[in-house]
């Protein structure tokens, strides 16, 4: 899933692309949600007893559980959310989408052995790996969503791509996903943890691509081919080649075909289908709908059907249903707190400033080296002495 | 000392303290922009809705020396610290030296028989300024500054927003909440012992605007700087509210409440 290890290298050469606060800070902000993530991890994540929640029928609720109150709390902090799901899969990503589907039918294998001869919590974590979001899933969900007066889109392929297009067309203010490849569609800003439950007092992480590329100092070129050196789900990587030398390798040689050419073969062996190009097609020109021919609008709820959609069809409390509607019709009809870069804008930084800040950052990062290091000495030393020595 | 780049001193240490105290809720951290001029500062709260203008003119030290422009990275809660060991009518001077780490400042007790100096660590604040454009208002309202204060308070136990109509014969604050609805209407009169007292309107169109009380209610702390307030509005921008400082000034920005705009 997204890019591996793409958040590590972008915290240690572009830590101050990465600001951590609170969901309230968001207010009043429009949001593309990557909707597809959302409900694979509401079916994960929205459990009781490890067990996915069920109505009496025995059908899976987790996913409108967590739409329905995960929803509710953006709505609550003053986010007006747009959902977008994902159309049909990128071919080059069947290799991806294959292997998956035998880690799935491993997972399913298991947990039918685990149900026989695990422990419980064996089960538990083979049932979690078992976890499909299927097109029933989706289509509740955007039923649950016309109900509740949110907005949703279709892409064509990629949901991620198309929150990036929309955020960055100005029409939102960012995409949400917990795919870091967001990035590689130029979302100026991707947020991350938006779509947790409150309990778990994650911060929402705002992630700034101007920032990145700056700490980076690379082209959105050479940042997608860096992209595909740690891993993507477009394409393999080549063995061994981890983020430190991904990252060395770009700076040095400007874009794969530059390693390629330069790469130590005894040490590194480039994969024999390794369709870098394709891939870097798929992340520099995703298909999508052009983001002025996107229109979606928030509506008032529509609180008698949600009372029967959730509790009628699928066993929900009626108090909590009708206090959420209730909520939604608030935030609908209430005049909205408006935000000041609304008015006024932010002066950019000159040159000098942004010298200085660049100068600051990658002292940052040196000084965070240098102390790993010691730290790594620390623990070597301490290894060294021979123990109770003192 | 060697290579003070800054040297400022305050008549009464109580101005400082009052802006401080009046901004620390709404800003945790913020940059003290220092040049030949004087000090300023501006700092947006965490959720971007109320911006903090500051101003203190070196007009208003004396002495006053700057030789480069700096900014001066400060927690507020920490300077509130040590400026809560200052007595209002005490000397205050605020002493940097060139590249500095930490922010000296000196009080004297003004029959000169006690020193305390405090050094307060400075940080990096990475900060966004914003550019605020020239406004000509359509509506400006000089007020009391306790008056306006008052009206925030008894408004905000009803209700979380306030709207602002002003029209020519009068300005009104109204809210309504689920107990119920209230409002209080001023119109202009003029004090002839206390110019201050005075409630005066500058209209050059009608306005109404509705903003969040709690905001409103935390620039009221400002009050004790002066004796009166002026207000400056004009439909859908934000509201300025603008208090007066001998050399200089505090004001706040704050974005309306704005009708869903589908």
């Amino acid at each position: 899933m997204g890019i591996k290890q793409l958040y590590q290298v972008i915290s240690e050469a572009a830590p101050d692309a990465i600001k951590n606060g609170e969901i309230k800070n968001h207010f009043g902000r429009k949001v593309a949600i990557d909707a597809s993530m959302s409900i694979y991890s509401f079916l994960i994540a929205v459990r009781s007893e490890g067990q996915v929640l069920t109505s009496e029928t025995g059908e899976t609720t987790s996913h409108l559980m967590g739409m329905f109150y995960r929803t509710l709390r953006m709505v609550d902090n003053g986010i007006k959310p747009l959902y977008v799901f994902d159309g049909k899969p990128p071919t080059l990503k069947s290799g991806e989408l294959a292997k998956r589907t035998a880690r799935k039918f491993e997972a399913q294998e298991a947990h039918e052995e685990a149900k026989e001869v695990g422990t419980a919590e064996e089960i538990e974590k083979f049932s979690r790996r078992t976890v499909r979001a299927t097109r029933e899933h989706n289509e509740e969900c955007k039923r649950l969503l016309k109900l509740m007066g949110i907005p949703y889109l279709d892409a064509p392929c990629e949901a991620e791509a198309q929150c990036a297009i929309l955020a960055k067309s100005g029409k939102v203010y960012a995409a949400a996903s917990e795919d870091m490849d967001t990035l590689c569609f130029e979302t100026p800003i991707l947020l991350r943890h938006l779509t947790f439950s409150e309990q778990r007092k994650q911060p929402i992480q705002e992630i700034h691509l101007d920032r990145v590329m700056a700490g980076l100092d690379m082209t959105r070129e050479q940042f997608i081919d860096l992209c595909i050196l740690l891993g993507c789900d477009y394409c393999d990587t080549i063995p061994k080649v981890g983020p430190t030398t991904a990252l060395k390798l770009i700076r040095q040689y400007k874009s794969i075909e530059g390693v390629i050419e330069n790469l130590d073969k005894d040490k590194y062996k480039v994969p024999d289908y390794f369709p870098y190009q394709d891939a870097r097609e798929l992340l520099m020109n995703p298909e999508v709908v052009p983001a002025d021919e996107c229109d979606f609008k928030w509506d008032a709820p529509d609180t008698e059907g949600l009372v029967d959609f959730l509790v009628g069809g699928k066993g929900f409390n009626e108090d909590r249903v009708r206090s959420g509607a209730a909520r939604l019709s608030k935030n609908q009809t209430t005049a909205q707190q408006s935000r000041l870069e609304g008015f006024f804008k932010v002066i950019p930084k000159t040159e000098e400033e942004l010298a200085n800040l660049k100068r600051k950052n990658e002292e940052k990062v040196a000084e965070k080296k240098k102390r790993a290091k010691l730290d790594a000495k620390a623990k070597k030393d301490s290894k060294k002495a021979p123990r109770g020595a003192n | 000392m060697l290579g003070v780049l800054l040297e400022a001193r305050l008549e009464q240490a109580q101005i400082l303290k009052k802006v401080v105290e009046a901004i620390k809720d709404l800003v945790q951290d913020c940059n003290f922009d220092c040049n030949d001029a004087g000090i300023q500062l501006q700092a947006m709260d965490n959720s971007h809705v109320a911006l903090v203008s500051m101003k203190l003119g070196s007009e208003g030290f004396s002495p006053y020396r700057c030789d480069r422009n700096i900014a001066l990275g400060i927690n507020l809660n920490s300077l509130m610290k040590v400026l809560r060991a200052a007595a209002n009518e005490d000397l205050l001077t605020l002493k940097a030296e060139d590249q500095p780490d930490s922010l000296n400042l000196l009080f004297e007790s003004s029959s000169q028989d006690r020193l305390s100096e405090y050094d307060i660590k400075l940080m990096d604040i990475d900060q966004e300024h914003l550019g605020i454009p020239d406004t000509e208002y359509a509506a400006t309202i000089t007020l009391p500054s306790a008056e306006f204060q008052r009206i925030c308070r008894d408004l905000s136990a009803l209700s979380e927003s306030v709207s602002i109509e002003a029209n020519k014969d009068g300005v009104k604050f109204a809210c309504s909440g689920d107990i119920g609805n209230g409002s209080v209407t001023l119109r202009p009169h003029t004090n002839v012992e206390d110019e201050d007292k005075s409630t005066k309107i500058e209209l050059t169109e009608p306005v109404n605007l509705t903003f969040s009380l709690k905001y409103l209610v935390n620039f009221c702390k400002a009050s004790s700087l002066s004796a009166t307030v002026r207000l400056c509005l004009s439909n859908e921008v934000p509201l300025l509210v603008e208090y007066q400082m001998g050399a200089g000034y505090l004001r706040f920005y704050l974005a309306p409440k704005i009708g869903d705009e589908e």
